[in-house]
């Protein structure tokens, strides 16, 4: 091989590729990302009249037996035929790589340390002291700038200098006394056999527990005495953390090198993000900090979505109803087409679309609050109080899709790993308030709190969610005892939202209420104006047509919380196939009630409901039973028709129940 | 580090991979790699919120909704935990 062979090694992305094809002058492909190497390039390039082969390895981060990679390198490192390695750091992150240079000399080869894009460090203010660099490594250390040819007649000189001289790399590191106790009996058990590998370093990785090696080990025909030695050094010590402790070591090591010879700028703008995160996990001011930016979004909501743009809804909304009453008129359309595309249509699944903008606002803002790190502590600040009230943080997650559709917010309970929690989680979700129930609370509050959307908003959800939170500890205790599995969250980095994810998590809301509107709602809503406006003896809507009657009958059950119109009654199990046909339904029958000129839901709901009762109904339509896509899933996650009925059942009663206190205690207090 | 790494996010119960650095005193890629070889090693293992919904209800109207991962989540496994303990 000419005089000498030298390898290159060193973390993916540190610039190998771009020294060999500097020496080589050839072209091998070179790319600003790790793992472009994928195996070892071979080339031969003349230094000072003589030729030397060069060997271009994959990057690895270590040397270990965890990739192909890793393998790849190491193999060709302790076996191929190279006489000196030169091992390309990356200076602008000199400690990371000085592990694998760590394990370079625990290998016992000969290395020269070339620590290139010295430019790129320079840049970011990071300086080194290059001699003590080499001092306590023990090995030449050169800077290079491999992409401009800087420092590469250096390297190689140093490289070639290192070939010539008859040096033994000393072992740099010690491990704890344990270890280096059975390394060194390892060793001792080893004497005398044929190693495929340095004795030393053998025994290391008999230690470490590295699988390759035992296989290199029982292939190269190791004799039955040391092999029974290994198997019983494993048999004995399998549950310690030898492996952990000697990677521990090496970082260990690793930072003492760089320690006073890598100087880097203290970053202080990070710290910032260090007190954000300690004051809003704060044990006590965490939630109500989460409840503040909460309310701050539902005002926001309203007076952006429904005073903003909640007019231009409405009047497009009116406008292309006329416009389509005066074009089925001109056509001289039949009275009931004419009905139904008012009637049911326009105010009916129209009712619905009004509500876009809220949706649309609302969205945006949690969004927002999403992509820019913040729910990720929030779920932080959850998982505490859940984990006391016998659920855990991962719950939270749930609970945070379910304000968007329970359906998946159900879904996701299932990557939650005990069935406990999972149960749990499914039954409490449809506490939280889905988008599809906004529609209801919209068009309440704009007819009776106009002024306080926001608060009537945030305290329906906190309702949600507290009552959520009893029931969770209450099921904790009867239904679902055992522990909770301990999770971790990450956090990550506060970033400025991306426009782009904000808009896409508000699309994917919107559209899909869009979709359910044109689709689901419109087939309820048809339905119910076929039953409304029939039998043809009957007044149309009234109490005497079948919806009319069906209405009539179950209304005395709601004659305790207030709200026993059978108009009321009825839109709330239309309810059942999709929420926002409670407000379709109120559209259609209200506005067929109330013809005069102008009459909006809105009026119809002051003429039908009063404040308190307008309470009760948004409370009993947050809480009682969900829609049936909901019940769906929880009859295929849990497999079974039990658990959807109980559902079904017990949130109708937890949902009366609550919605009677409310009318009770306010009639009570003296309010109407 | 290793052991430290595990310490604090069970301290915690949290992990923030800036703070880690901070008070490690080892730069943050460094306790990348930390975490990395935590995970290889099945002394804390990483869970996922919520992927395994996108195939089966694709065809939903909130199927986006379902696999958005909004936090990544670790759990110290019984390997870490019997270490902890050993300390
Ligand atoms: N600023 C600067 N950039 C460099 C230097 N050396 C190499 N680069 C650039 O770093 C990038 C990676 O270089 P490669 O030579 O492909 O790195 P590698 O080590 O072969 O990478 P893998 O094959 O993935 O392990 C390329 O964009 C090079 O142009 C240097 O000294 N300074
Ligand atoms: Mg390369």
């Amino acid at each position: 091989m000419g005089n000498g062979t030298i390898a290159l090694v060193g973390n993916p992305n540190s610039g190998k590729t771009t020294f060999f094809n500097a020496l080589t002058g050839s072209n091998q492909y070179v790319g600003n990302w790790p793992g472009v190497t994928v195996e070892k390039k071979e080339g031969r390039f003349k230094f000072k009249g003589k030729e030397y082969h060069v060997v271009d390895l994959p990057g690895t981060y270590s040397l270990g037996a965890f990739s192909e990679d890793e393998i790849v390198a190491r193999d060709y490192i302790l076996t191929g035929d190279a006489d000196i390695i030169i091992d390309v750091v990356d200076a602008s992150n000199i400690e990371r790589n000085l592990y694998l240079t760590t394990q370079l000399l625990e290998m016992g080869k000969k290395i020269v340390v070339a620590l290139n894009m010295v430019d790129e460090a320079r840049k970011r203010d990071i300086k080194f002291d290059i001699e003590g660099l080499s001092k306590k490594l023990g090995v030449p250390v050169i800077p290079t700038v491999a992409s401009k040819e800087k420092g590469i007649k250096n390297i190689i000189q140093a490289a070639v200098d290192m070939i010539n001289t008859d040096m033994i790399v000393e072992n740099p590191l010690q491990y704890n006394e344990t270890i280096e106790h059975h390394i060194c009996h390892i060793e001792e058990a080893l004497k005398g056999e044929d190693l495929p590998y340095p004795s030393r370093w053998t025994a290391l990785k008999v230690v470490e527990g590295d699988e390759e090696i035992l296989k290199a080990l029982r292939a190269s025909g190791l004799n039955k005495d040391p092999m029974q030695y290994i198997d019983n050094f494993y048999k004995y010590h399998s549950s310690e953390n030898f492996e952990l402790e000697i990677i521990d070591t090496r970082y260990a090591f690793a930072h003492r090198i760089a320690e006073g010879t890598v100087q880097r700028p203290e970053i202080e703008v990070v710290t910032l993000t260090d007190k954000i995160d300690k004051i809003i996990t704060n044990k006590y001011l965490g939630i109500p900090i989460f409840a503040l930016i909460m309310l701050v979004v539902f005002q926001l909501t309203f007076e952006i979505g429904e005073d903003v743009l909640g007019e231009g809804a409405v009047s497009l909304i009116e406008g292309f109803g006329g416009l389509m009453e005066s074009f089925l008129i001109s056509m001289s359309a039949p009275d009931w087409l004419i009905s139904f595309m008012i009637d049911g249509v326009i105010n009916g699944v129209g009712a619905v679309v009004e509500f876009v903008p809220i949706i649309t606002v609302l969205y945006l803002l949690l969004g927002f609050l999403e992509d820019s790190g913040y729910m990720a502590r929030a779920a932080y600040v959850w998982d505490d109080l859940m984990r006391r009230l016998g659920l855990q943080g991962k719950a939270f997650i749930s609970m945070i899709i379910g304000f968007g559709c329970n359906v998946p917010g159900i879904m996701s309970a299932r990557t939650l790993d005990n069935k406990k929690d999972r149960m749990i989680t499914t039954l409490i979700n449809p506490f939280m308030s889905c988008g599809a129930k906004l529609p209801i609370y919209s068009v309440f509050i704009a007819a009776f709190f106009p002024r306080y959307g926001g608060l009537i908003l945030f305290s329906l959800y906190a309702l949600g969610i507290i009552l959520g939170l009893i029931m969770a500890k209450i099921l904790s205790k009867t239904l679902f005892k055992g522990e909770s599995s301990y999770f971790i969250m990450e956090f990550p980095p506060y970033r400025m939202p991306t426009l782009k994810n904000v808009l896409r998590n508000m699309w994917d809301n919107v559209y899909g209420f869009l979709k359910r509107a044109g689709t689901i709602i419109f087939v309820v809503i048809t339905l119910l104006w076929v039953i409304a406006v029939l039998p043809a003896s009957a007044d149309p809507y009234s109490e005497f047509s079948i919806l009319g009657r069906i209405g009539t009958f179950i209304s005395p059950v709601f004659k305790l919380a207030g709200f026993n119109n059978w108009q009321a009654s009825v839109a709330l199990f239309a309810g059942i196939p999709a929420k926002e046909a409670v407000v379709g339904t109120l559209g259609m029958l209200y506005a067929g009630q109330y013809v005069e000129e102008g009459a909006m839901l809105v009026n119809a709901i002051q003429h039908n409901f009063t404040s308190l009762t307008a309470l009760s109904y948004m409370v009993m339509t947050l809480l009682y039973t969900p829609c049936a896509a909901t019940l769906g899933i929880v009859g295929k996650e849990t497999k079974s028709i039990k658990w959807p009925v109980f559902m079904a059942f017990y949130t109708f009663a937890m949902g009366l129940a609550a919605a009677i206190i409310v009318f009770q205690v306010g009639s009570l207090l003296g309010f109407s | 580090m290793l052991g430290n790494i595990l310490k604090i996010i069970d301290r915690d119960g949290y992990i923030s991979r800036p703070m880690l650095s901070r008070e490690l005193g080892f730069p943050e890629e460094v306790v990348n790699d930390g975490i990395t070889q935590l995970l290889r090693m099945g002394y804390i293992s990483e869970e996922k919120t919520g992927e395994d919904c996108s195939s089966f209800c694709s065809g939903c109207q909130f199927a986006k909704n379902c696999s958005k991962e909004i936090v990544n989540f670790f759990k110290i496994s019984d390997k870490g935990l019997g270490f902890l303990k050993g300390r």
